[in-house]
């Protein structure tokens, strides 16, 4: 990029600016961050589809990354198994394809929101979507590498490396997770998968947190022990046992993030209501379980509780869109509040449990209404 | 380019420096691609702290990463020290005095931050 061509385009950034200011675009993703990139869904255009368009997924990178050449990309598969291997995408595209539809939820969707603030990308509530994806199943990459027993977590590596001395994002995942639910995704939502989302291949842990979902996947490595290092000793940790908001834990008093909450969010709430007419809200639940059993509103923040209805769309671990409808009977300002329960019985709490990183946070979600005559 | 102006001066910290030379890989790069996305590169604020600032942290990551914390002292003393140890230029002499800019700017009542509007990315 030439020094003239770079002025060019701050002042055409500049001129984009000023008119963004004026009319927001609909379709927009909220960048967070200008590089590394950043960013986030608009919340009311998550509840939309029960696919998320791939323009519209957030997008998380660590550092700015290096892009494979698909042509020259190859996937090692070495450690543990009888047969090293080193598959190109063409490789990879002939064996059998397996699909698995499911959300994608960066652990620290909703750092913004916990008390006291916590450092970091401080997401508000739209670094999650709900995609396809299709490639090959990690089961069959490691049987066509003949796995041996005893390995038990499956290292992954990156094409991207981090600059100065952070230290590399080196990622593990317990054999049995990857074995049962894994795939090696080629394509997302049906194109080759975007190279701001990982393209040409990443890792999809279904239900668990996107840490766990490496982009630019060039390595996996199945070893007897996990891997180490900053982004799995220090990072990526939750508490083991909740404690007060607040106080910081150590690293050993906490677990490595792996499935998701239960959680709901509201993503479209009536812009206004009138008392005896039907308004509707919508929004979207999914949880590290495979299943979203119900969601339910509630306009005295708790105390009751009315079933909303679940889209008909529905996978393992995708999220369901939901609706509820409702007559307000009085005029004046109402809040209401949602909370989903999973397949496994979990529900959504009142309030998330604070952790130093802010990750996962998944409290109720509210929104005020203002009820006219 | 990088001594016209501010706006002038983070885009070289940002472009001219090693971020590219350490990005840049065999098998691709993101070279043809930056500035990305909906780029609009918000910087810090004035102060003498500014020109450290900018050298020690832009060249990782843009100033919006900074622009949106809403931390207390502890925390970017923490904060500064992790990055410090990670290769950020920051002089042990200094760091005090960079703790304090970002409490300043970037303390918890720091509302300012809003992202930016992005068109939606095709690929």
């Amino acid at each position: 990029m030439s020094g003239m061509s770079r002025r060019g385009f701050l002042l055409a950034a500049a001129g984009a600016a000023a008119a963004t200011a004026l009319t927001p675009p609909k379709r927009r993703l909220l960048q967070m961050n200008g590089y590394p990139l950043d960013a986030e869904t608009p919340l009311e255009l998550l509840g939309e589809t029960y696919i998320t368009p791939n323009d519209l997924f957030f997008i998380r990178h660590h550092w700015n990354p290096i892009f494979p050449d698909a042509r020259t990309w190859k996937l090692t598969v070495d450690g543990e198994v009888e047969r090293p291997l080193a598959l190109s995408l063409a490789d990879l595209k002939a064996m059998p394809q397996s699909s698995v539809t499911c959300v994608l939820q960066c652990a620290g969707n909703g750092r913004s929101l916990h008390r006291p603030i916590v450092p970091g990308v401080q997401w508000k509530y739209g670094a999650v979507g709900n995609a396809k994806w299709t490639g090959v199943r990690v089961r069959d990459l490691l049987d066509k590498a003949g796995l041996k027993a005893g390995a038990k977590h499956l290292h992954t590596f990156g094409t991207d490396a981090p600059p100065e001395k952070v230290p590399p994002f080196h990622r593990s995942v317990e054999m049995e997770k990857i074995l049962r639910d894994g795939i090696v995704a080629l394509t997302m939502n049906g194109a080759p998968l975007p190279q701001l989302h990982g393209g040409p291949a990443r890792l999809v842990v279904p239900g668990w947190a996107g840490d766990h979902w490496m982009k630019w996947l060039a390595r996996v490595s199945p070893q007897a022990e996990p891997q180490t290092g900053f982004y799995m000793d220090t990072a990526y940790r939750y508490p083991k046992t909740p404690g007060a908001a607040g106080v910081t834990f150590k690293p050993e008093e906490m677990t490595p993030v792996t499935e998701l909450f239960v959680k709901s969010n509201i993503t479209s709430p009536p812009a206004q209501a009138r008392v005896g007419k039907k308004a509707t809200i919508r929004g979207i639940a999914f949880s590290g379980a495979p299943d979203v059993s119900k969601v339910e509103v509630s306009d005295d923040f708790g105390m009751n509780w009315t079933e909303a209805t679940l889209g008909k769309d529905h996978d393992p671990f995708a999220w369901r869109l939901w609706y509820h409808d409702f007559v307000p009977k009085a005029a004046g300002k109402t809040t209401l509040v949602a909370r989903a329960t999973d397949s496994s019985g979990s529900v959504q709490p009142r309030e998330a449990v604070w952790n130093q990183s802010g990750y996962l946070f998944n409290a109720w979600p509210s929104v005020e209404i203002e009820v006219v005559a | 380019m990088r001594t016209r102006g501010r706006a002038a001066a983070a885009i070289g910290v940002l472009f001219g420096g090693a971020l590219l030379l350490g990005q840049a890989g065999p098998g691709g790069s993101r070279e043809g691609d930056l500035p990305a996305l909906g780029t609009q590169l918000g910087e810090l604020p004035a102060g003498e702290m500014k020109p450290l600032a900018d050298q020690a942290c832009l060249h990782c990551h843009s100033a919006d990463m900074i622009r949106q914390q809403r931390l207390n002292e502890k925390q970017w003393t923490a904060e500064v020290k992790k990055m410090a140890g990670w290769g950020a230029a920051v002089p042990d002499d200094q760091q005090a005095a960079l703790v304090a800019y970002l409490v300043e700017h970037f303390g918890p009542d720091n509302d300012r931050f809003q992202p930016v509007a992005a068109q939606p990315a095709g690929r």
